[in-house]
């Protein structure tokens, strides 16, 4: 109990003494993030709403992909898409192997069919609703598809932040295809557990407190700016 | 505007729940559609606002087929309505703002049926948070706005205080008188439908038993099944 609390001193003071090295491991974490959760979104909102509304025969059986999708084992996705990138793989000349690249594309692949799936589900509810809502109240297709756009606003904010709670979080994928090189692929959860199998344990116990906050953070601004009206 | 159904059908599996042969609906009248539970009378009027496409028949509005342009003069009101996750006033200037009108003639016409319903103090609150009967209230403003020609409406006070009942009556009658608008009013309060409608339709499995003036069919009807739907009602 007592190296618990320690660590967590030690955790702060590290924080504070803000070396170089602990903050550029964040803002890389935050830009592989970032940048995977607004490709899946870019992706995974529009996808989601077109299947939740359109009837189509296998839409049950594509429920199902989908929610086996979105609980992918990160360790899996890393190590396909580690396969496709490594020098002998179908995409090897790229060189994106032990990139932020590959980074991005992992969790891009981890993240979309979450974002996906959570906006799947709440377009497949609403969708028939809104849009007779809509017909009643003499408006067309895109009336109808800005309408569910603004009436699923919370619920494709929760897929968004979910989405990206999951790729900040990781550490299955980012460590195969990253490689958890310093100063170049190295994020807050590679950190920590690399920290962490050294027996560093403030210093994991500091990113940890970061990557707490940070997720804190990101909620609270992007729900005062689509809830907040 | 005027209604004509002609050998409409709709079959769900095997069951034909709604079969009608003919049935002329008049511009400028006040329709009640009445019968027991699983009757057929909501799939009727949802077939007729064009919510739902019959299995067989047709259906001319003004002489011409359900089109977009008459889309846009009809509206049709649930019996728990949808309200839009914003505040009231932006839910029954909606229709106006698709209609593109101006941000004057928008915020004069909400105002205006904002007073008739008297929920100007509601105008600012989030709507999914009202109460049933100022739902009710708010959907029907939102629905009468655009100021349609035909308004269907599915049982629009079933469960709502007495007071909103007769604040919504009067405003659906004032509309009808002052501007001809064509109500279709689904309801099972019967003494509403003597009160407020000019005609009733009563329905049973599927099929229009008794059409015709409001009080002859209530008080006097002339078929046995409609006697003995309403000898339930009549305690
Ligand atoms: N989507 C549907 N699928 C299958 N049967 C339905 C559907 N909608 C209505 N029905 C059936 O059609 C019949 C008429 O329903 P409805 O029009 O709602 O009657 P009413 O409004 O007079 O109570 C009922 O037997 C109901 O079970
Ligand atoms: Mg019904």
């Amino acid at each position: 109990m007592e190296h618990i609390i320690d660590g967590f001193i030690e955790g702060i003071k590290l924080l504070l003494s803000f070396e170089g090295e602990v903050y550029s491991i964040i803002i890389l974490s935050l830009y592989v993030s970032l940048t995977s959760t607004l490709i899946s979104s870019l992706i995974g909102i529009p996808l989601g709403i077109f299947l939740g509304l359109k009837k189509f025969r296998f839409k049950r059986l594509l429920t199902r992909f989908l929610y086996t999708f979105m609980s992918l084992p990160p360790v899996v996705v890393g190590l396909t898409v580690a396969v496709i990138i490594s020098r002998r793989g179908p995409l090897g000349h790229l060189r994106l192997l032990f990139t932020p690249g590959a980074m991005i594309i992992a969790q891009t692949l981890l993240v979309t069919p979450i974002i996906t799936g959570i906006i799947f589900n709440n377009s497949k509810e609403q969708g028939e609703v809104i849009r007779q809502i809509c017909k009643t109240l003499g408006g067309n297709r895109l009336d109808t598809l800005m309408l569910l756009i603004k009436e699923m606003r919370i619920n494709i904010l929760i897929g968004v932040v979910t989405g990206f709670g999951r790729a900040i979080s990781e550490v299955g994928a980012v460590m195969i295809v990253g490689g958890n090189i310093k100063g170049h692929t190295r994020v807050m959860t590679s950190f920590i557990a690399m920290n962490n199998s050294m027996g560093n344990y403030s210093t994991s116990i500091a990113m940890g407190l970061v990557l707490l906050a940070i997720s804190f953070m990101t909620n609270s601004i992007l729900y005062k700016y689509i809830v907040g009206d | 505007m005027d209604i004509n159904v002609k050998s409409l059908n709709k079959v769900y599996g095997n069951k034909a729940v709604v079969n009608i042969d003919t049935l002329t609906l008049r511009k400028g009248k006040i329709y009640g559609i009445i019968g027991p539970n699983g009757a057929g009378k909501s799939t009727l009027l949802r077939i007729m606002a064009g919510l739902e496409d019959a299995t067989a028949g047709r259906m001319f509005y003004n002489e011409s087929l359900l089109n977009d342009r008459i889309l846009r003069n009809v509206t049709y009101m649930d019996q728990r309505p949808y309200l839009l996750r914003t505040s009231v006033f932006n839910n029954i200037a909606y229709p106006l703002k698709i209609r593109k009108y101006d941000k004057k003639t928008i915020e004069n016409k909400t105002r205006e049926i904002m007073r008739e319903f008297k929920i100007g103090d509601l105008s600012s609150q989030l709507a999914t948070s009202l109460s049933g009967g100022e739902s009710q209230k708010v959907a029907l403003a939102r629905a009468l706005v655009f100021e349609p020609q035909l308004l269907f409406l599915d049982e629009p006070t079933a469960n709502i205080d007495p007071n909103s009942i007769e604040l919504i009556e009067k405003v659906i009658l004032k509309r009808n008188r002052e501007k001809g608008m064509t109500p279709i009013i689904i309801t099972h309060n019967m003494a509403q439908a003597k009160r407020l409608c000019d005609e009733v339709i009563f329905m049973d499995e599927g099929k229009i038993i008794e059409f015709g003036e409001s009080k002859q069919v209530i008080l006097d009807p002339q078929k046995e099944s409609t006697r003995k739907f309403l000898s339930i009602y009549a305690m």
